[in-house]
């Protein structure tokens, strides 16, 4: 990005989430959830592309991402995120979604080391956030019999058989794998298109 | 889909309570993910657009109803009948099972987006004591929503008005100009509905770190407790419906 530094005077002294700042995040969030969504249904036919969805969304959603933290800058952003990404995409298996909340925490770390300043760690901070697309899957490693079941009674045979075939050991730490590729992907298009766009219109 | 931004709830026969109406969000998206059965589903479903009804906005109900039939009807025909192509059955099978799957969570959304006004949300979980940093986020996710579909089909239109088609070969060639043409328009204008969003509740007063208080009234009544003891009964009894199923009780 152009800007190494962020100078935005006016908010820069205010560490407190304003109204303003939770408004940003729930909208942020609102659109996060949309976009990932629809990816995930558009990609969700086939079993191998299912569980490959980490690499799509890191790659579509790194730059909503980047947006809503870069325009808070404060400490919070991530973790609402996390949080309603948490709630809405796995609160159906419960562990999954304590993951979920633990990744955005430590997302927000990664920030706190950036002192809400340093631009490479906001663009570092959703190489971790990512990781949280692994989390709706969690219930097919560790539920693995409870899991096929659902997915033949609805699916049908073929597609459990398909999805159980490819769940085993080293496919957790494949797709985390993925899911760092992808947001690593995003990220690059996201700084891309935040100095095309919105450093331009002054958003950001 | 119509989705206004504000809901109301005076056509209603029964006024429920935000807090019903997130229980029952959670019971929704609980039910698709440990419910194992067609059955379970299709009998939480009707029974959520029965309340849709009664919350006042039938026509919604009647259409997600005759929906929800043609679904069931489709499926039952399906695994009633041998022989029939295997690619139809399976792209048939695909699109009916995200329908079931999705339609618990995505009703019980629509009920609190189109019958709760955001300051009875507000009010209502401030009763709870829960902090105002909690709440907002969560009031402005859900109004959210219908705006990001909104801009969703306003940029597609104007995608379409310049010759810019969004069919899948298009975005399998281009996908990162797809991802540009995409979201930074959404982004934009959602920004500035965020910007305008804020500027009404910074003239509200919503920034003060003072107890506010309300024109609107906050009480759990009969109907909200029924609905509570309805919703978790359901939920147990597909859960229970699904156990069988997976144990084999119905083969």
């Amino acid at each position: 990005m152009a800007k190494k530094e962020i100078v935005n005077t006016s908010t820069n002294n205010d560490r407190k989430m304003r109204i303003k700042d939770l408004i940003f995040a729930g909208a942020f969030g609102a659109i996060y959830i949309v976009v990932m969504l629809i990816v995930v249904m558009v990609t969700g036919m086939v079993p191998v592309l299912y569980l490959m969805n980490p690499l799509f969304v890191g790659i579509v959603c790194a730059t909503i991402y980047e947006l809503c933290v870069l325009k808070v800058h404060k400490f919070g952003a991530a973790l609402i995120l996390g949080i309603l990404f948490a709630v809405t995409a796995s609160s159906g298996y419960l562990p999954g979604m304590f993951l979920a909340i633990g990744i955005a925490v430590l997302a927000e770390v990664v920030l706190l080391i950036g002192k809400y300043k340093s631009k490479k760690f906001f663009l570092i901070s959703y190489l971790v956030f990512n990781l949280n697309m692994v989390c709706p899957f969690t219930n097919l490693y560790f539920n693995k019999s409870s899991f096929i079941a659902m997915a033949t009674e609805y699916y049908g045979e073929k597609y459990a058989n398909g999805v159980a075939a490819l769940a085993t050991g080293w496919m957790p730490f494949a797709q985390m794998g993925l899911a760092v590729l992808g947001a690593g992907i995003g990220v690059l298009i996201a700084s891309k298109l935040i100095r095309k766009h919105f450093e331009k219109a002054g958003i950001v | 889909m119509d989705l206004t931004f504000y809901g109301e709830e005076t056509k209603g026969l029964i006024s429920v309570d935000p807090r019903t109406k997130v229980l029952i969000f959670i019971t929704s998206s609980l039910v698709c993910v440990s419910s194992f059965s067609d059955l379970g589903i299709a009998l939480y479903s009707v029974v959520l657009c029965i309340l849709f009804a009664l919350c006042g906005k039938p026509m919604t109900a009647l259409k997600a109803g005759i929906a929800l039939g043609v679904v069931l009807f489709v499926r039952a025909v399906m695994g009633s009948s041998q022989g029939a192509p295997e690619l139809i059955v399976m792209i048939l099978t695909l699109v009916t099972t995200s329908f079931m799957f999705a339609f618990p969570p995505i009703m019980s959304v629509l009920l609190i987006i189109k019958t709760t006004r955001i300051s009875h949300f507000l009010s209502a979980f401030q009763a709870m004591h829960i902090p105002v940093k909690a709440i907002v986020p969560a009031a402005v996710f859900f109004r959210f929503l219908p705006t990001v579909t909104d801009e969703w089909n306003g940029i597609r239109k104007a995608m379409a008005f310049r010759g810019i088609s969004l069919s899948p070969v298009q975005v399998i060639t281009h996908p990162w100009r797809t991802i540009e043409y995409v979201l930074i328009p959404m982004l934009f204008s959602s920004i500035s509905v965020m910007e305008e969003l804020a500027a009404a509740t910074m003239a509200r007063g919503m920034d003060v770190d003072v107890r506010r208080s309300s024109y609107e009234k906050v009480k759990l009544r009969a109907a909200d407790y029924l609905l509570i003891v309805l919703f978790i009964a359901l939920f147990a009894l597909s859960v229970i419906v699904g156990e069988m199923v997976k144990n084999g009780a119905f083969l």
